[in-house]
């Protein structure tokens, strides 16, 4: 498979997180900026997705990794999906996207 | 990888009854309230209002703060509870205390009845701080809201054993101190060692967290720790000795680690990525603004002004009403919405997500009935505080009436949101 498909199938990825919500900000994790990266083996069968929360203490974490999973998993049958939960570099206000800020009141 | 949260929350079965009780007691002190109105009319140490006063600190704000606690320590510190089966032990013990100790308050009795309350709430009370002492030091986040929870639980224990005292005292007297000063102390180790410091811990790591907000200095924090920590023990001293320039000063420094902590908060309410609050955060943004009432009642009263002097008494008892109704229940009533919905969002739902239509926290109640809440709480403080004032009943009776149906409007939604069942897809 060659880089230009890969590309696609990462964004596509990217895509389908756009539905996971963050239940405390009510905003998708894509636009909070909480997702690092995404990387997809078709022939390992493999997704591995880079996920960050606002705060090591968010109580919501475990449902948003959850959420995640099983919105991969559901439009992959027979990959094997890993979320891996990263603190570094921690999540900052920068990282968020410009329809994520207008949905938090940034004027 | 950090272990989440999540992962470290105990069963709500622990937390739930908490919540049910504090809310329920809540409403029976409303009640009491538009039947009983006299007792925030007369001095400060009447049956009445001392059975109120109980039932609201033990029964509603203390009992909330346990039961969030509970689920508040692991997110704090990163651990599990240290043991759930403490936990439900010290509810019932306190549960059956609030009860006897009002009932004995109410009736002016100060025998068994009201030793066998005391002990049932110091028991349950040393339970409660054992567990949280105890999760605290498997804990290794070594941080200011850590120490102040700490400092906390240990005034709590404080007050409760100085109740005891009290309530020995009164049966059998040995102190040669007059209880209305004893009282003072043992309210105080109580507002501001207990309820204040606990705040203080529990919001300083929450609301930075409910609004997003990254970067705040806590330095500001570390100023209040030690103001109040060393104030509060100066005027308990002081009080004990009669001593009134150590009153006065101990009320600068509790005063002035407050404003350092309001300072605080401010910071953080600017630098907050979540620019909108939702209900559950401008009631507590409200609390903030009763705050302010005590903070200038408190020198009022202390500075002995000639043309106030015949206020003192009503002033003392709108000085307690707004801290522990305006302050302390308003705080605890919007941090319920931000508390309880996530409780049983995350039972229901954790482990069903795809198999179920996940709804969000804030739809597990009504915000129409929230919203009304607030605006009848604070309508009904209002009053509550002019009539206090005025020490007009009437006043003082709609004002019970009113907070009435703000806490009835509030355990709807509490219904509403314990009751909560998931839809299939």
């Amino acid at each position: 498979m060659n880089n230009c498909v890969m590309d696609t199938e990462e964004m596509k990825i990217l895509e389908m997180l756009k539905k996971v919500i963050d239940p405390e900000l009510m905003v998708n994790i894509i636009d909070l900026g909480l997702v690092y990266g995404a990387t997809f083996d078709a022939a390992g069968r493999q997704i591995d997705v880079a996920l960050t929360l606002t705060s090591p203490g968010c109580p919501m974490g475990g449902i948003i990794i959850e959420d995640a999973q099983q919105t991969l998993e559901s439009n992959y049958p027979g990959f094997n999906v890993n979320i891996n939960l990263v603190w570094e570099p921690a999540w900052s206000i920068e990282r968020l996207s410009a329809k994520g800020k207008a949905e938090l009141g940034f004027s | 990888m950090n272990q989440i949260a999540s992962q470290n929350a105990p069963s709500p079965k622990v937390v739930v009854p908490h919540f049910i009780f504090g809310a329920l007691t809540w409403l029976m002190v409303t009640i009491l309230i538009i039947f009983h109105p006299e007792a925030f009319t007369q001095h400060y140490f009447n049956a009445e209002l001392l059975a109120i006063t109980h039932l609201l600190v033990l029964g509603w704000i203390t009992m909330i703060i346990f039961g969030a606690l509970y689920q508040l320590l692991p997110v704090i510190m990163e651990v599990k509870l240290y043991s759930e089966t403490l936990a439900k032990i010290s509810f019932l013990l306190m549960a059956i205390g609030t009860i006897l100790l009002s009932l004995a308050f109410w009736h002016f009795s100060f025998g068994p009845l009201m030793f066998i309350a005391g002990i049932s709430i110091v028991i349950s009370v040393s339970l409660f701080v054992a567990n949280a002492l105890l999760t605290a030091h498997s804990s290794n986040k070594n941080v200011i809201e850590r120490t102040f929870i700490v400092s906390s639980v240990i005034w709590l224990l404080f007050t409760v054993l100085a109740g005891l005292t009290l309530a020995i005292n009164l049966s059998h007297p040995f102190l040669k101190v007059s209880h209305v000063e004893l009282l003072k102390l043992h309210a105080h180790a109580g507002l501001v060692g207990w309820f204040v410091q606990l705040i203080i811990g529990v919001s300083s790591k929450l609301l930075p967290m409910f609004m997003v907000s990254h970067h705040v200095n806590t330095k500001k924090l570390n100023f209040s720790f030690y103001t109040i920590n060393i104030g509060l023990p100066i005027g308990i001293i002081a009080l004990y000795l009669q001593y009134k320039i150590g009153v006065v000063f101990s009320a600068i420094m509790v005063v002035a680690g407050i404003v350092g902590y309001l300072s605080f908060l401010l910071a953080s309410y600017k630098k907050r990525v979540k620019k909108q609050l939702d209900i559950g955060m401008k009631q507590s943004a409200l609390s903030f603004v009763f705050l302010v009432i005590p903070l200038f009642l408190i020198f009022t009263l202390l500075l002995n002004i000639d043309f106030l002097n015949r206020l003192t008494l009503p002033l003392s008892v709108a000085y307690g009403s707004a801290i522990v109704i305006g302050f302390i229940t308003s705080l605890v009533m919007g941090q319920t919405y931000k508390t309880l919905p996530f409780i049983v969002w995350l039972k229901v739902y954790q482990g069903k997500v795809g198999k179920v239509i996940l709804p969000l926290p804030k739809d597990l109640y009504s915000e129409k009935l929230a919203i009304a809440q607030v605006w009848l709480f604070a309508i009904g403080f209002g009053f509550l505080l002019i009539g206090i004032s005025t020490t007009n009943t009437t006043l003082v009776m709609v004002s019970g009436i009113l907070l009435l149906l703000s806490v009835a409007f509030y355990n709807l939604n509490i219904l509403k949101i314990v009751l909560h069942k998931p839809t299939n897809e």
